[in-house]
């Protein structure tokens, strides 16, 4: 078990700098989830807890030891990469054992140590199997025996699940919440599929560009996200924005919160269009509503409309949020919050 | 369309019959004079196949010299060069394959000029190092001069730079050093073009005749090649079908070994993007 912060981190590759002056603390035993689209450092800092990328500069600490100068293999630090890296040459079992030969463990230890770890992710059958033989799942499971297997205090996951299809990937997302359950063990897990970041995250850390856009448990993502990026990243589809047109003011809300009906609405908010796309998804329907020049998505849970239909779509005030010029959200507290919201009248 | 392509199929295999005869050609000769008489080997025309093979060509062969200790010689040289090139190479291709340094590349350009220098150029001044130091007469100048080699270390460090660093690196993080990553990981996975270069090694090292015929003076250093051309003149005739039947001695090692390689050589140059 282990905490791990990073202290005025930096990271740059070829003279470019990717992380720029990141801290954060990730606390002992929590399951965090870095996420961020394509290309904004998410493996860079996994790569830096590992020891295989070091950093620029500043510091990252392991239970507030500076680890700078301890080598990947002695920080107690297990992986699982974004392709698996199981060494093709080994079978199953060598695969699992390998970490365990090189800490000089005992060999009946290590046999026990490996049948109960394969038993406990379903690979007992193919111990003595080449991973070539194995489908994508079971490789899988190979990168994750293999780092549980050595007990490590800090579990980090590189997008695990991306290359096993939508059943599969449902499945390994319970496993891996009950597996963390039941290490207690701090997990740093990265993706950039939000669905994955909500349902398992303790908290949330949403990255842009190298720089923390917001760091919080996942309903505090969702409800009060910290900016326009926060906002749009977390959802599906994303929030609606659109400016409110007083002092360079957006005003947003989620597809999911509007109110789609025949008849006029009563609140703040409440506009008239028409409805240019339906997408039926099973147990909601998506529609596009097209207003003045703009357009934005609801989310219904029922089937009431049809493509070219006039309806009044509303949104509750609770449910509006504000953003600043600079894209930060408006807190509720702040002066002109009413101001903005009598301002959605005349929209 | 469908005569068209029978034309070319049958062009192809023409082809391929003629290329193969080529090659094998000289080497059925070789085997048939082997087998034959030596008034036979000078008829005109010449015979094909032998009346009755005379077996004993290989006898008179292998006991008209010290022939025990040429075939010693020309294994222990091959191997221990083998042997040695693998344990230089290895650790040279990792380093040029996953390592940044400081002078890589200048490094690495001096281990491909190397590769571009001929021995005959060499010879010289390496047999007067290996004579100063008083070792003509052991079997060390055959070997010392080749313990590393310039198109092996190439090759593997090709092979070398296919591998994922995420495998190398998920090693370190299984806490693994250098030496075990190099010698369970990176070479278990290079199998192909470790057997290729070995092969390489092998046949070029056992064939040699231009190096110890200047690195020897005495019978005891002396490899089979070289045994074997001593044959040629006996009593101011050429005895060819006994110069033969040494050939065909020293040839048998190699086919046997490129037999155990062939699938692994194939592997290593459609890996390296060679072919
Ligand atoms: N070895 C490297 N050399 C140069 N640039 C690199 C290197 N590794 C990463 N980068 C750059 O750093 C940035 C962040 O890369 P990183 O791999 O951390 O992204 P990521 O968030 O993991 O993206 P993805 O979701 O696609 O895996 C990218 O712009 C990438 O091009
Ligand atoms: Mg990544």
């Amino acid at each position: 078990m282990a905490s791990i912060e990073f202290v005025n981190v930096t990271k740059e590759f070829d003279k470019k700098e990717i992380i720029k002056d990141l801290n954060l603390k990730i606390e002992d035993g929590t399951f965090t989830v870095l996420v961020g689209p394509s290309g904004c450092g998410k493996t860079t800092l996994l790569r830096m807890i590992a020891g295989i990328g070091p950093q620029t500069s500043g510091a990252v600490l392991i239970d507030g030891k500076d680890v700078t100068d301890i080598a990947p293999g002695k920080r107690g630090v297990a992986m699982v990469f974004q392709n698996y890296a199981i060494y093709p040459t080994m079978s199953v079992r060598e695969n699992i054992e390998f970490g365990l030969k090189n800490n000089k463990v005992k060999k009946a230890e290590r046999t026990e140590l490996v049948e109960s770890i394969s038993a406990a992710v379903g690979l007992t059958d193919f111990l003595d199997r080449k991973p070539s033989t194995l489908s994508g799942g079971q490789r899988q499971r190979i990168a994750l025996a293999r780092a549980m297997v050595k007990k490590p205090s800090v579990f980090l996951m590189d997008e695990p699940l991306s290359n096993l299809d939508a059943k599969l990937r449902a499945q390994m997302r319970i496993d891996l919440i009950e597996l963390h359950k039941k290490l207690g063990t701090t997990f740093v897990y990265v993706t950039h599929d939000q669905v994955e970041a909500m349902s398992m995250a303790d908290t949330i850390v949403l990255m842009n560009q190298g720089l923390i856009q917001q760091e919080a448990p996942p309903e505090t993502i969702y409800h009060e996200p910290s900016n326009i990026f926060v906002a749009q990243f977390i959802g599906v589809p994303p929030m609606n924005i659109d400016e409110l047109g007083v002092g360079g003011v957006k005003f947003g809300f989620r597809p999911e919160s509007a109110i789609g009906s025949t008849e006029a609405g009563t609140t703040p908010f409440s506009i008239r269009g028409e409805v240019v796309t339906r997408e039926m998804l099973g147990s909601e329907t998506l529609y596009k509503i097209n207003y003045k020049d703009t357009s934005f998505m609801i989310k219904s849970l029922e089937d009431r409309f049809t493509v070219n239909q006039q309806v009044y779509v509303s949104v509750p005030t609770e449910k509006m949020y504000f953003f600043g010029e600079d894209g930060n959200r408006i807190p509720t507290s702040h002066p002109s919050y009413s101001s903005y919201i009598e301002a959605l009248r005349s929209y | 369309m469908k005569k068209h392509n029978n034309i070319w199929l049958t062009v192809d295999t023409v082809l391929k019959v003629v290329i193969l005869l080529a090659f094998i050609f000289p080497f059925l000769w070789m085997i048939s004079t082997s087998l034959q008489t030596l008034e036979e080997t000078m008829k005109f025309p010449p015979t094909i196949l032998p009346e009755v093979p005379q077996w004993l060509n290989f006898v008179d062969a292998m006991t008209s010299g010290p022939f025990a200790t040429y075939a010693r010689n020309s294994l222990i040289v091959t191997i221990s060069v083998i042997i040695i090139q693998l344990l230089v190479m290895i650790p040279a291709a990792y380093a040029f394959a996953k390592y940044e340094f400081f002078g890589k590349n200048v490094l690495f350009a001096l281990v491909l000029i190397a590769f571009m220098i001929p021995g005959q150029l060499t010879f010289i001044p390496i047999y007067l190092m290996m004579a100063d130091w008083g070792l003509i007469k052991t079997l060390l100048p055959q070997i010392l001069p080749f313990m590393s080699n310039a198109f092996g270390i190439f090759l593997l460090r090709q092979y070398f730079m296919q591998i994922p660093e995420e495998i190398i690196e998920a090693a370190r993080l299984d806490n693994a050093n250098e030496f075990k990553i190099m010698w369970k990981i990176m070479v278990p996975m290079s199998k192909p073009a470790l057997a290729t270069v070995a092969l390489f090694s092998f046949v070029s090292h056992w064939n040699d005749y231009f190096w110890p015929l200047v690195m020897t003076d005495s019978n005891e250093v002396r490899p089979l090649t070289l045994g074997i051309s001593m044959l040629r003149e006996t009593e101011g005739i050429s005895n060819w079908h006994i110069i033969m039947a040494g050939n065909v001695v020293l040839v048998v090692p190699i086919l046997i070994v490129y037999l155990f390689c062939s699938k692994q050589i194939v592997r290593a140059f459609v890996y390296s993007g060679i072919k």
